[in-house]
């Protein structure tokens, strides 16, 4: 199993599977590093399409100028726990 | 010698079933499914009308559809594409994954360039535009008037002005996103090329738009097609999805008179809805529905040693070209339609041994309808309508008839017109669940915008 190098590793599985769904990749191809684009083979479609199936699983909207902060896994995870987990603690 | 068409295969979603099995089990025993309208509706508008038929969450079962592919695609898409891959199973051409990434499926044993796709749609992707332009219009106003209804908190005649801002507020929808694949999710054709990408179909993939007559246009150009030989196979019939949040579309049917609703009689919910009965008020309203079948060209379906239901022998239509939402009183181009049907078909009016009729339950309809049966057919055919079980499915109920017309010449037998007590004429009204030979059959639909269509259906020889 990948380590995630930021943190929270429910987050970053939550986030690996979503990934594996969406691209239609095997979840142990997926990195902490992997580029969506670079990596993975993601079009500009896939990513947006990322960015709803994430919006579904965590239950929270991402702004759509944020859309460029989110590149790889791990800075994908970062911006989960800094814009959502943060947000639902009391 | 011309080129003959056969029905392979069926598929279909409705409020009384989920698959062609359970559609066909809930006919012959007389189901229907009545609900009160959404209870949100009526904080929106009075409507002179209270029932509508939902239909059933779709299961999702075969992964033809996935999740993911669910958030950017209208309803209306996903039920054609489930709906093909149940009619297609059943034809004995079931899909196979070929592409895991694309969820994408193909045929076997079938040349996807000699295959067409014709389905009818009513509205296509409607829904998502009415969600999406919600959101664009109103995500930003509730905040706003909720900032002000604190605001306008203090003073004396400020507590009525912030209560109805307060109101205002909250009677505003917000969808949960504005979905970045909008434009691609509310164009009608989405339902057609939607299935030509699930089952990577190269031939003719065309959408009929005919409003209720929509299913029916859909499989006689499948018909059509296959008969020129222009195609070997068609997915064809009718998809329709009709949900809004706030009971817009529902309005627009009912302020224009055409709902079933409580009137003089004390009828219960369950039998407001009541096609040719002197007691009918109009239609119901129903959430949409699906019906897709396989036809293919006879020789085509030999040489697969295709099960083979039944054999489509005509179609005909013509457009009133009088009123946008008033069938023409005397049915003149109705009764021109019938006459080409039959004549292209070879045959007489009194050849027909049953008519799924287009029988809405509308005062005007109904009546106009049953005389035109009579002059045309005689008294001996039996007929009834679906719409009695269903309600109106708008795009999908002409391919739903043609379903069961294809059952009823199968299984020589067809489903009652429910609630109907006082027929408005002397016809021979399907009143009970028997054995009958049903050899020939016709399936007619007409549509606002009098647009008229009908399919000849018979036993294959």
């Amino acid at each position: 199993m990948s380590e995630s190098s930021t943190g929270n590793p429910e987050v970053y599985q939550q986030v690996v599977a979503v990934i594996a769904k969406v691209l239609g990749t095997a979840q142990d191809a997926i990195k902490p590093e992997s580029n969506f684009v670079n990596d993975l083979g993601a079009d500009s479609l896939d990513r947006v399409t990322l960015v709803m199936a994430l919006e579904d699983t965590f239950k929270q909207q991402i702004p759509e100028e944020d859309l460029e902060q989110l590149t790889t896994v791990n800075s994908t995870v970062a911006y989960i726990e800094k814009h959502f987990l943060a947000k639902s603690q009391p | 010698m011309s080129r003959r068409v056969v029905i392979t295969g069926l598929g279909a979603f409705t409020s009384i079933g989920t698959t062609v099995e359970e559609f066909w089990r809930g006919c012959l025993n007389g189901s229907t499914a009545v609900a009160d309208i959404p209870s949100k509706w009526n904080d929106f508008y009075h409507y002179n009308s209270r029932v509508w038929s939902p239909l059933p969450p779709p299961a999702n079962n075969g992964n033809i559809v996935n999740d993911i592919e669910r958030t950017k695609l209208d309803m209306a898409a996903v039920l054609a594409m489930e709906t093909s891959a149940e009619a297609l199973q059943n034809a004995g051409v079931p899909p196979s994954l070929v592409d895991v990434k694309r969820n994408a499926y193909t045929l076997a044993n079938v040349d996807p360039t000699r295959t067409g796709i014709f389905v009818g749609t009513g509205v296509g992707g409607m829904n998502s535009l009415l969600s999406n332009a919600s959101y664009h219009m109103l995500a930003q106003q509730q905040p706003r008037l909720q900032q002000l209804a604190k605001l306008l908190a203090s003073p004396e005649q400020h507590e009525q002005a912030r209560q109805i801002v307060e109101r205002i507020a909250s009677d505003i929808l917000i969808p949960f996103r504005a979905n970045p694949f909008v434009v691609s999710m509310i164009m009608p054709n989405a339902v057609s090329s939607n299935i030509a990408i699930k089952f990577g179909i190269h031939g003719p993939a065309l959408t009929c738009c005919s409003a209720c007559s929509s299913g029916t246009v859909a499989i006689g150009n499948a018909f059509q097609a296959l008969r020129s030989g222009n195609v070997d196979i068609a997915i064809t019939g009718g998809v329709e999805y009709l949900s809004d949040d706030y009971g817009m579309i529902f309005r627009g049917f009912d302020v224009a008179r055409t709902l079933a609703a409580h009137g003089k009689q004390p009828f219960s919910n369950d039998q407001l809805n009541r096609p040719f009965d002197r007691d009918r008020s109009g239609f119901l309203f129903s959430q949409g529905g699906c019906g897709i079948m396989v036809l293919e060209e006879l020789e085509h379906a030999r040489k697969r040693n295709a099960n083979i239901i039944c054999e489509i022998a005509a179609y005909s239509e013509t457009c009133d070209g009088y009123n946008i939402m008033m069938m023409q009183p005397n049915g003149e181009q109705i009764t021109r339609m019938l006459a080409q049907l039959l004549q292209s078909a070879g045959c007489e009016g009194h050849d027909v041994d049953y008519v799924n009729a287009h029988g809405t339950g509308t005062l005007l309809n109904d009546t106009t309808e049953a005389e035109i049966i009579e002059r045309v057919f005689g008294k001996k055919a039996l007929v009834n309508s679906t719409k009695s079980l269903l309600g109106h499915t708008i795009g999908a109920s002409g391919a739903l008839g043609a379903i069961v017309s294809a059952l009823a010449i199968r299984h020589n037998t067809t489903h009652v017109c429910k609630n109907l007590e006082n027929p408005v004429r002397d016809l021979n009204f399907v009143r009970s669940v028997g054995s009958h030979s049903i050899r020939t059959a016709v399936t007619q639909s007409f549509a606002f915008g009098g647009h008229n269509a009908a399919l000849l259906l018979k036993a294959a020889a």
